[in-house]
């Protein structure tokens, strides 16, 4: 529902002192302003934004599509002339083993990471939640690793998990876990995930936790007072009153999380560039490393499709609750 | 505070149980922020101390918290070391793209806030599925316009690549900020005569500013901290912006933790800054008694 701009009635359009001699003009006047005013100006306003989406993102989409038909190396991307090779490239995809097994680490870690930042971030926003000394301060602190850059924060957490002089290693020796003694968390698969996981959401979780803290305290106090009278206790009314208030708003964070933790690149480059030998690849690298260092840039761009698809789907599933939510149409 | 609780007389159980109860949860809740608290900062306070130990402080089996003696002339060495370019590149990026998004997501923020434009609902939903799109998508293309412009290896052709996901993210923003201006003061001013164009000079930009400095940030810290980009489109040395300088400076065999450290600092310290600054802006009604007092 827009409102209708009204133009106001039985005014004149313009300063028009004394009135004398503008009869016709005036009139012309006022209807080229109107049409200025509600036609070309709104049009006028966008153009520009419309234009760079267009340009920047519009055309590398669709121009990647192209690409993923294509055999394209270095020459043939920026020179032209390269040969149409249908579906080869997503064949190649999916015969590959390495690319099979990037397709699923990259759903199994991006899965892991949104669990841990969604039930950190909901743990944090019931404790932020809660009357105590220091909540301000608390509310702040916690905004610090989301403020951080990602390549900050996953340069400080590789020294962190650093094996010979990590804090990391040195805490979870001190605790008891002595195996931990010079561990070496970048020389494998799963513990080199866990710690780059580790900084995803320690990065993620302020996001979740502020987000359901606003909405926590959006819901209306009644209600819960309601239901307290009633004699429910504080995990009744959290798990039958809050959880199910919550519940659009949960879902929007559960994609929004998984839209990102799809997409991470940053951590993983500065952490472990993808190795030891490839096996901490997800898809965005593996996709960069494709297209820069192989130059294979159809392959590349067939990855980069598949990668699109998968988010594509997510988005909609996005887009559809954010509108339920809220209604777009404002 | 003394934790004892009396006797429980098997009459009155219900009241002492529910105030130890009270209390667990009392204590449960400072232990859960303490450890919450230092969960966060923690890595932030290591870096800094990292960032001004001695040397021989840094790599030791049991960590030192405190350093002996504080090499704040670590950060004059890390600036001098070339780091003072890495960080005017960042910053004429990151300040060209904020001028030239938010300029043009203003316009088209206003538009869809205000003004009828035909595709409106799509195009809300083009700008929303654009923060969703993964870089990678776009990097070949651009990459390849790029090279063929020959605007790889130069800050201009990484502010183009920047507006690709900041102005939308910008549009996105300013829009709900002129939505929230009451179209009521407008209104008023088209009344007493104004132009559109006055009505946004005299009451909108005003209102606005807010909104404007608020995406302002949001665009510098997004180009500030991007890293896939410059990393493909600059290769020359010189050219860097700091997450690259960073991130090669991380790779590179015997590092010294310490410099990283200092260049994580100085890399971090801008964009925290200005975060907390929009995180105040952002709640803080605007507009909250324009209209009627």
């Amino acid at each position: 529902m827009t409102s209708t701009r009204t133009r106001p009635l039985g005014r004149p359009a313009g300063p028009t002192p004394g009135g004398r001699g503008t009869g016709g003009s005036g009139r012309g006047r006022r209807w080229s302003r109107h049409w200025f005013d509600n036609r070309a100006l709104p049009r006028l306003l966008v153009a520009p934004a419309l234009l760079l989406i267009f340009a920047l993102i519009g055309y590398p989409v669709a121009r990647t599509l192209w690409l993923s038909f294509h055999d394209a190396g270095l020459p043939a991307l920026t020179g032209g002339g390269m040969d149409f090779v249908g579906l080869s490239n997503y064949t190649d995809i999916a015969t590959d083993p390495q690319m099979r097994r990037v397709f699923v680490t990259t759903v199994v870690f991006g899965l892991a990471c949104v669990v841990g930042t969604m039930v950190l971030g909901i743990a944090v926003a019931l404790l932020l939640n809660r009357p105590f000394r220091g909540r301000a301060l608390l509310g702040v602190l916690v905004l610090l690793p989301w403020a951080m850059p990602k390549v900050a924060a996953a340069t400080v957490w590789r020294w962190l998990f650093h094996d010979q002089y990590g804090l990391v290693n040195w805490g979870l020796v001190s605790v008891g876990f002595s195996s931990f003694e010079g561990y070496a968390w970048f020389v494998s698969r799963v513990p080199a995930f866990t710690a780059i996981g580790v900084v995803v959401v320690w990065q993620s979780f302020p996001f979740v936790a502020l987000s359901l803290l606003a909405g926590l305290q959006s819901i209306a106090d009644d209600v819960v007072d309601a239901a307290r009278i009633d004699g429910a206790g504080p995990w009744q009314v959290t798990r039958h009153i809050t959880l199910p208030l919550l519940k659009p708003l949960l879902l929007v964070l559960v994609v929004i999380s998984t839209i990102w933790d799809f997409k991470i690149f940053d951590q993983v480059y500065v952490m472990t560039q993808g190795g030891p030998a490839r096996s901490t690849e997800v898809l965005s690298i593996t996709t960069w490393r494709e297209a820069f260092t192989q130059l294979d840039f159809g392959l590349a761009s067939a990855l980069a499709m598949a990668m699109f698809a998968i988010l594509s789907v997510i988005t909609v599933v996005y887009i559809r609750l954010v509108r339920e939510d809220q209604g777009l149409s404002r | 505070m003394t934790a004892i609780t009396p006797p429980a007389a098997p009459a009155g159980t219900t009241r002492p149980a529910r105030r130890t109860q009270a209390r667990v949860v009392t204590v449960l809740t400072y232990a859960a922020a303490l450890v919450l608290g230092a969960f966060s900062v923690a890595p932030l306070v290591w870096m800094v101390l990292t960032s001004i130990k001695p040397r021989a402080e840094i790599l030791t089996r049991d960590p030192v918290f405190w350093p002996s003696e504080p090499q704040w002339g670590r950060y004059v060495d890390v600036l001098e070391r070339g780091f003072s370019g890495y960080l005017t590149n960042s910053l004429t990026v990151a300040a060209a793209t904020t001028v030239l998004g938010v300029t043009v997501a203003a316009l088209a923020g206003y538009s869809l806030a205000r003004l009828q434009v035909g595709l409106k609902r799509y195009l809300l939903l083009v700008v929303l599925a654009t923060q969703m799109f993964p870089m990678v998508v776009l990097i070949i293309p651009l990459f390849a316009v790029m090279r063929n412009l020959g605007l790889l290896d130069s800050l201009v052709g990484l502010v183009i690549a920047y507006l690709s996901f900041t102005t939308p993210l910008a549009v996105w923003i300013l829009r709900g900020f002129f939505a929230s201006i009451p179209d009521d003061l407008e209104d008023a001013a088209l009344v007493d005569g104004c132009t559109r164009f006055g009505a946004i000079r005299r009451i909108v930009v005003p209102l606005a500013g807010p909104g404007i400095a608020a995406s302002s940030i949001f665009v510098f810290i997004a180009a500030w901290n991007e890293f896939l980009f410059a990393l493909t489109f600059v290769k020359q040395d010189s050219l860097r912006t700091l997450p690259v300088a960073l991130q090669s400076l991380v790779g590179r065999a015997g590092a010294d933790n310490g410099a990283i450290m200092a260049t994580s600092v100085l890399f971090t310290l801008p964009v925290v800054v200005f975060f907390l600054l929009v995180h105040r802006r952002m709640t803080s009604g605007m507009v909250a008694g324009a209209v009627k007092g």
